[in-house]
């Protein structure tokens, strides 16, 4: 079929050199690591044979920190200093964690970004580094197992997220140094997972209720490529909700009273979860509390929790309405999350879109193990029947305009990356500056959106009201992560933000991470920057290396291809070097010899994808 | 690509009649080459360009795959953008316009999610027959007039439609 042979731009040329990478499901109540081994994707064990880390870290009084089981097990005697369910932290401020609706047994204090640091015997912690803990132990499983250092990782998210909650998820990461090849939404993750690229064409729908968060996407899947048509949930349901239904049952026939200390709700939480476990095979489960004792029927337990269920359904119909597909034109039901177990769930999923659902892989570990098949593609290795994964953005994007409304430019399930600019003008006379104030969020009101950033355009020279052209430009790329940019255009003023999240980490609260992070310490610090720059640099040489192979010939002159084999010559000169900073001097000058050859590249390839088809049609 | 058309980009003639299969396969190859997870290796700047290609990509194929959109934007290559007002001049239309939207009203209060099926129904007739009509005149400067009209309603249309989905959604609860 392919008349062309086109190297896709940023292969590794040698493909026998295999790079390890692998795909991380950081969840909420669970985590994973998988990778790609022999061509098949498998979830890595840690050293007691077992492959889900539970999503809990305990401080410990003598500096020590434990991830795992062994913190979960804790969380009942030591609640303050055991943190669990993190995820639902991720990218929120004081104000919200509030709001989730349900008690949290840790003090908190505010940092200097208002984002919740959870007090501990080793002072306070964000929900970043926190997560950062359980992603170094994930870490570290997959080097020890793979025996060498990782090119990177695609960490999953809720297709839910939003902007603030992705990019703590990427400052988690980096404070665990890893590279992030792709934040990758869970529900296509499963989708890569069940191989429905292969064969299978049409529309599937993935339900995902997990821990902390419920998703609903709607893929089209055609020829290997993944449109997500609509993503919906809610980022507040899960089967920690389950586990609460049950527990507030248990006080109420236990006779309990409402205030409980923090040991006494986790002890609580955990027999409700453990009855939830047991109802999923059996029809009712004996309980017992102090001198209570009850039992629950799967019947009262399916009742308790129908009203979550609902809230799940409705968020399914509103993603079809959204898709503009009816529920019989879905082909492929996928069930994702360890929640999926429970009977019920199966039952309303097959009920609404009128088909049984695909539970063949564990659904614990489904999400994980398309991560490494994702993963495995993005680090270069080069997959037969590679796949593409379009995503949408979760929720709309704007401005706020006159009378605190906002203004969507971009709404919500638009394809990714996406740019897309708005002209606005001045309202006064004589007005010089302009408050530009992002916004995400689907309510017409400034108030009921999220803040995401505000930024000034100073220096529009003074003009009457109405005459000032500002176009401002929000760019979107295939994480999710938004630019902001706006632009006086009679005078080429500029101003723009990179969104840091109002809910995100400072610099400065980045920074001090960094330094406490053990990995950082001392002259180990000079040490990794010297290794990352080469790593930098090695990757920078194979790239181009495979271009000019590909390419060179057809797209430079021959003293533009001398320019770039000396300058990459010179780099390969200095790069074993002891200093950073002259590898990184020559990083640049490569890079920027190679920047014509880069866009002619990218122009000659959409051209003969073009002349591709046409030999195929005549072909036909 | 430079500034070429969005038909330029997928390889066709600028038409309103559009074969919207081809458009989503000539789509899905394009996209294939110049989305940035092609380039996660690869160095910033061609990242940066795949970023903008994309992004440019996906704004055409949105413009094109939706009729309202393809519309407008035949009518911006011929010279001039549609103007910003609206119905005006458009009387029976607007006429039209209120008329369902007072029944949409009903529709609420009734909570009638079969009339709402039925009544989208319509508005689809309604779409084709606009989009008929769209296709026979855009490309006479002549009824340029006619175009304009023509496509200000399937805006109006669209937005007609939005709203029955937000009354779905609200019936929904």
């Amino acid at each position: 079929m392919a008349l062309l042979q086109i190297a896709e731009p940023g292969q590794s040329p040698q493909p026998h050199q295999r790079r390890l990478a692998v795909g991380i499901d950081l969840g909420t109540t669970n985590s994973l690591v998988a990778t790609l081994r022999s061509g098949l994707a498998e979830s890595l064990k840690d050293t007691e044979g077992e492959t889900i880390l539970p999503s809990a870290v305990r401080y410990l009084p003598d500096g020590r920190v434990e991830v795992g089981r062994a913190a979960k097990a804790a969380a009942a005697v030591d609640p303050l200093n055991t943190v669990l369910s993190v995820k639902r932290l991720m990218g929120r401020g004081i104000a919200d964690v509030k709001l989730l609706g349900e008690q949290l047994p840790y003090r908190f204090a505010e940092g200097e970004s208002h984002m919740p640091f959870i007090e501990t015997v080793q002072g306070p912690k964000s929900p970043v580094e926190v997560s950062a803990e359980i992603l170094r132990v994930l870490r570290r499983r997959a080097e020890e197992a793979l025996g060498g250092e990782l090119v990177g990782a695609v960490i999953t998210v809720p297709a839910y997220f939003d902007e603030a909650q992705r990019q703590a998820t990427k400052d988690a990461a980096r404070l665990a140094g890893l590279d992030v090849l792709r934040l990758l939404n869970e529900p296509t993750a499963a989708a890569v997972a069940y191989g429905l690229d292969r064969g299978a064409e049409g529309v599937v729908a993935i339900y995902d209720l997990g821990g902390g968060t419920f998703d609903i996407s709607i893929l089209r899947l055609t020829r290997g490529v993944f449109e997500v048509l609509a993503t919906g949930g809610d980022s507040a349901l899960g089967g920690d909700d389950f586990d609460h239904a049950i527990a507030n049952w248990i006080v109420e026939q236990a006779g309990l009273s409402a205030d409980l200390d923090p040991g006494v709700q986790r002890h609580l939480l955990q027999l409700a979860c453990a009855a939830k476990e047991a109802l999923s095979d059996s029809g009712s489960v004996a309980l017992a509390y102090g001198p209570w004792q009850g039992e629950l029927s799967r019947e009262r337990f399916e009742a308790l929790i129908e009203p979550l269920v609902a809230r799940s359904l409705k968020a399914c119909r509103r993603a079809l309405r959204d898709a503009g597909i009816e529920p019989q034109e879905i082909a492929a039901v996928v069930m994702v999350g360890g929640s999926t177990r429970v009977p019920r769930v199966r039952r309303a999923a097959a009920e609404l879109f009128d088909r049984q659902p695909l539970t063949d892989i564990d659904p614990d570990q489904v999400v994980a193990i398309g991560a490494a098949l994702q993963a495995d593609t993005l680090a270069g290795n080069g997959r037969d029947g590679e796949e593409l994964l379009l995503d949408v953005n979760p929720l709309s994007l704007g401005l706020e305009t006159m009378g605190r409304l906002m203004e969507k430019v971009i709404p919500r399930n638009t394809t990714l990356p996406v740019a897309r600019a708005q002209e606005f003008t001045t309202y006064k006379d004589g007005q010089t500056a302009m408050l530009i104030h992002v916004l995400q969020g689907e309510r017409e009101l400034v108030k009921d959106c999220r803040s995401l950033a505000r930024f000034e355009l100073r220096g529009i020279p003074p003009m009457v009201a109405g005459a000032a052209k500002i176009r401002v430009t929000f760019q979107v790329d295939a994480d999710g992560l938004l630019n902001v940019s706006a632009r006086e255009l009679g005078s080429g003023i500029e101003a723009s933000v990179q969104v840091k999240p109002s809910y995100g980490l400072t610099d400065g609260e980045i920074a001090r991470m960094l330094k406490d992070s053990f990995e950082y310490a001392g002259g180990d610090k000079a040490a990794r920057a010297l290794r990352e720059q080469q790593v930098e640099a090695q990757r920078l040489l194979e790239a181009v290396q495979a271009a000019l192979e590909a390419d060179g010939e057809a797209l430079l002159s021959p003293a533009e291809r001398a320019a770039i084999e000396a300058q990459m010559q010179a780099l390969r000169g200095v790069l074993d070097g002891p200093d950073a900073a002259v590898i990184e001097t020559h990083v640049r000058h490569l890079t920027q010899v190679t920047d014509a050859f880069a866009a002619r590249r990218l122009d000659a390839s959409v051209k003969a994808a073009l002349s591709g088809r046409r030999l195929n049609e005549i072909e036909e | 690509m430079g500034n070429a058309s969005h038909f330029a980009l997928f390889d066709l003639e600028p038409d309103f009649r559009l074969d919207q299969d081809r458009l989503a396969v000539r789509y899905r190859e394009l996209v294939r080459r110049v989305h940035p997870d092609r380039f996660a290796g690869a160095p910033e700047r061609e990242q940066r360009l795949a970023l903008e290609e994309a992004a440019r990509l996906n704004e055409a194929y949105q413009t094109l795959k939706s009729p309202s959109q393809r519309a407008r934007y035949l009518l911006s290559l011929q010279g001039e953008e549609l103007s910003q007002e609206t119905t005006v001049q458009d009387p029976a239309f607007l006429m039209q316009q209120m008329e369902l939207r007072e029944e949409l009203q009903e529709l609420q209060d009734s909570a009638d999610l079969a009339g709402v099926a039925r009544f989208k129904r319509r508005l689809v007739q309604d779409q084709e027959q606009l989009n008929e009509g769209f296709a026979a005149c855009w490309a006479d400067p002549r009824r340029r007039d006619e175009a304009e009209r023509l496509a200000r309603r399937m805006q109006f249309l669209d937005k007609l439609f939005a709203e029955v989905r937000q009354l779905e959604e609200r019936l929904d609860d």
